[in-house]
């Protein structure tokens, strides 16, 4: 079955997002595979967003930029997508209160509507204009009125009495129009039910909260910052009936520091950031690095250095992400290769940083983050367990075994007496807790930490550390998004190739890549100086046969990639 | 009766330096705590570094030593996560009012229901006394050979303003009168600070200027402005407490009477919850 798209595009503060969320939200209730992308700029009013919505019977993995159905609220938005119909039967539905110089499309069908004629008409002063595009869309889907109002009552709740009138009559005017008799194949609505259904309909930065909730996160602690905000916003929602406490803190800083006292005192935690919050937080990082203290860091990437882009795509943290933090000590940086997989790798995480006691990343872009997808819940994500020590005078926090692992315990909860003492470090220590700088202690403490690394490396293997996608062709190789655009294109390419999308990057999943040395490989990611390569190479011993870079911040369109496939193939 | 609360770890500071009243102090207030029924357990302490933070490895208590001006972030996050714990966090004037500002005022502003003891020393001791956020102009230091031409902060009043709900002010050689503060605060429900006066015998001696200032307040002031232009006496270092207050504390108003650490839902109960209608 065809994929389909459905684009709006609009000022800031017209409703954008809200109305393509509405849009792929319907479209999953329908039973349908959806991705849906938002394009939006950092401001308030104004400018150009454009958000977009794929859609199809099977599995979706990122958005296309031609469209069957477009729907503009202005004339930046109309001219700015005047050439993304995807074909003759294309539909493009505008203002034509707002867009004066509309013009006939190279094909498709336009169709102008005086949307802020009708807007004033029924709300006075005031009005969303996003309604609109959820109308044009149910008549273009061949959906029913009734059905129209009750998604409206639901999904707006102000005004509800006007806007139904307004999506109503917009509906209306399009049927009179000559709109509707969708040529989709449709069933009766709603097709599938929600409440017995193991399907939810999330962002990236959803997925990964909730997954790391269900494996036991008990605190998130973070600053705002683009894209990885919404995790923030996410489980602070959930805290009344997730029992999780998000606490927008200070600073970076204060939320990193914040959260080590909470592991201190027992909670599942994690921070996030985006790389410059991120940096703010590496001095933390080593803290939990020499503490040993297990911490889930989510890092989710947009165009750096600095401030760079605030609200679009970027893989340049690679190198950053792998480094983070000063001095030696074990860590784990995973990057999901899909909003599915960062729900599982979430808990993965912060259940191995648990059984290690040391900080894990989560890598993301803003592609992946603040995408949303199908989510099917698993069954089953890990727990993170405690290795727990024996209360008594004799406990020792940092107790030299030979796992280098040293069982835990937390001060004031219920199986701690008066004579254990719980001491964590941030200067080397002593396996007591205080602070030494012998020179034997601190070969004893490192060496203590340095054995963990081995054993990491064998317990991610419970895990799908690489996903290959592809039965034969050239190895591809990338991570994150990067995979998310590969699959896609990979629909329309009609050369093979095998991606090999890198889940696990630290510790290297060497085991599962062996079979590629001495081969001939390509990459892609979205960075301009080629921090996978490196990595790759430093890693394994492959040719680059091509890299596929992209730097400006855009996803591939699948159709653009697929074609830049078939040139390097 | 209650065990040692020293941990036999070789003491460095100076001898003579106002660390060591504080130290005992605290000793003794805990103990008096733990006589009237407070558990040992339950306390936990966390610092900044400096000279101020070596009183974590003198101090057989559980906690962390943490980072440079970040041991009240730390503690706001003990605390968070386990709000039986009593969390005492130490830190210096240079850790707590200048590497850490944020967290100090944050956590006055939050009224996290934690304890707070700044060591002001009016210098940064450990580093070989560089001018701190507290001292006074013309300090010469390593940094400011020429004189500090910076104004100090006055920590009180700050906190004051950040909404801390129990102020108060000590003196390293008044031990009995500080621990009194001490156990005021650790009995407060509410952000308590104490900022404690204390001499660096190597960089910043001011014994005998703070023997001659000091003066016991006799009552707590009944307004911030009072409290306020007390605090920034020229003539005196009043000692004693500037505010209390009965304020809403933050865990509370986030959770209630919950405790998260012994309260958190199991991985089947979250099954439940995530796929709850």
């Amino acid at each position: 079955m065809a994929i389909r798209t459905v684009i709006i595009g609009g000022k800031a503060g017209e409703g954008v997002k809200k109305a393509a969320q509405v849009v792929a939200n319907t479209l999953f209730r329908q039973g349908w595979q959806v991705f849906q992308a938002d394009d939006y700029q950092s401001l308030i009013k104004g400018g150009h967003n454009f958000s977009s919505v794929s859609f199809s019977d099977s599995e979706v993995h990122t958005a296309y930029a031609k469209a069957n159905l477009l729907i503009s609220f202005d004339q930046r938005s109309y001219t700015a997508h005047s050439e993304d119909m995807a074909d003759a039967d294309s539909l493009h539905v505008y203002n034509s209160d707002m867009t004066p110089e509309a013009v006939q499309e190279a094909r498709g069908k336009t169709l102008g509507l005086p949307l802020s004629t009708m807007m004033k008409q029924i709300y006075g002063p005031g009005g969303n204009v996003s309604l609109a595009a959820v109308s044009v869309f149910f008549l273009w889907m061949g959906y029913p009125q009734a059905e129209l109002e009750a998604v409206i009552a639901r999904e707006f709740k102000r005004n509800v009495e006007d806007n139904i009138s307004y999506a109503k009559a917009v509906y209306q005017a399009a049927r009179q129009a000559g709109i509707g008799g969708s040529q989709i194949p449709d069933s009766e609505f709603p097709l599938i039910s929600m409440e017995q259904s193991v399907q939810r309909f999330t962002s990236g930065n959803q997925a990964m909260a909730l997954g790391a909730w269900l494996g036991g996160l008990d605190f998130y602690y973070a600053y705002p910052m683009t894209p990885a905000s919404s995790i923030l916003h996410y489980l602070a929602l959930k805290t009344t009936t997730h029992k999780v406490y998000a606490i927008h803190a200070e600073s970076e800083l204060a939320a990193a520091n914040m959260a080590i006292g909470s592991v201190v005192s027992g909670a599942r935690t994690a921070i996030g950031s985006s790389g410059g919050g991120f940096a703010l937080m590496q001095e933390a990082f080593s803290l939990a690095g020499i503490t040993e203290a297990p911490l889930l860091c989510f890092l989710a990437s947009r165009p750096g250095p600095a401030t760079g882009v605030s609200t679009y795509t970027a893989q340049e943290d690679l190198p950053f992400a792998l480094n983070q933090g000063h001095g030696e000590f074990a860590r784990i940086v995973a990057a999901p290769d899909s909003p599915q997989r960062a729900f599982s790798l979430a808990a993965e995480l912060l259940s191995l940083a648990w059984e290690f006691q040391c900080p894990v990343i989560l890598l993301s872009d803003k592609h992946l983050s603040e995408s949303s997808q199908n989510l099917t819940l698993p069954d089953e994500v890990p727990w993170a367990r405690v290795e727990q020590g024996v209360p008594g005078s004799s406990y020792q926090r940092y107790s030299i075994t030979e796992s280098g692992v040293s069982p835990l315990l937390f001060p004031g909860s219920e199986n701690i007496d008066d004579n254990t003492v719980i001491k964590w470090n941030s200067h080397e220590h002593l396996p007591s807790g205080l602070r030494t700088d012998k020179a034997e202690a601190m070969i004893a403490m490192k060496d203590k930490r340095n054995r963990k690394s081995p054993a990491i490396s064998i317990a991610t293997q419970r895990h799908e550390r690489v996903a290959f996608y592809g039965e034969q062709g050239t190895p591809v190789f990338a991570y994150g998004s990067g995979v998310m655009e590969l699959r896609e294109a990979r629909k329309h390419c009609s050369k093979p190739f095998i991606i090999v999308a890198l889940i696990y990057l630290t510790p290297f999943p060497s085991e599962e890549l062996s079979v590629y040395s001495g081969k001939e490989i390509i990459t892609l990611e979205h960075s301009s100086t080629g921090n996978l390569d490196r990595f790759i190479r430093q890693n394994l011993d492959v040719s680059i046969k091509h890299s596929v870079l992209r730097y400006d911040g855009r996803p591939f369109d699948p159709l653009e990639l697929a074609k830049i496939m078939e040139d390097i193939l | 009766m209650m065990r040692d609360l020293g941990t036999g770890k070789e003491n460095t500071w100076c001898t003579g330096c106002g660390n060591f009243g504080i130290l005992n102090a605290v000793k003794k207030a805990i103990g008096e705590l733990v006589e009237n029924g407070s558990k040992l357990s339950d306390f936990a302490i966390t610092c900044g570094i400096g000279c101020h933070g070596k009183i974590f490895d003198y101090l057989a208590l559980s906690g962390i030593y943490g980072l440079h001006g970040r041991g009240t972030a730390t503690a706001q996050g003990m605390k968070l996560a386990n709000p039986a714990l009593k969390v005492i966090s130490f830190g210096g004037d240079g850790d707590s009012l200048g590497e850490g500002l944020e967290h100090t005022l944050f956590a006055a502003k939050r009224n996290m229901d934690i304890t707070l003891i700044l060591h002001n020393n009016g210098n940064y001791g450990l580093t070989t006394g560089q001018f701190s956020p507290l001292s006074e102009p013309g300090y010469k230091g390593l940094s400011t050979p020429l004189g500090s031409i910076e104004k100090p902060f006055r920590a009180i009043p700050l906190l004051l303003e950040a909404g801390a709900s129990f102020v108060a002010r000590g003196f390293s050689a008044r031990p009995d009168h500080l621990t009194e503060l001490i156990i005021a605060a650790l009995n407060h429900k509410g952000f308590s600070f104490i900022e404690v006066m204390q001499p660096c015998v190597s960089y910043n001696n001011n014994y005998a200027y703070l023997n001659q200032k000091v003066k016991l307040l006799e009552v707590i002031p009944t307004t911030q402005a009072h409290a306020i232009d007390l605090a920034s006496d020229p003539d005196h270092v009043y000692l004693g407490v500037f505010s209390r207050k009965n304020l809403p504390v933050y865990h509370e108003l986030l959770y209630g009477s919950a405790n998260p650490q012994k309260d958190r839902p199991d991985y089947l109960h979250r099954q439940d919850i995530l796929h709850a209608k």
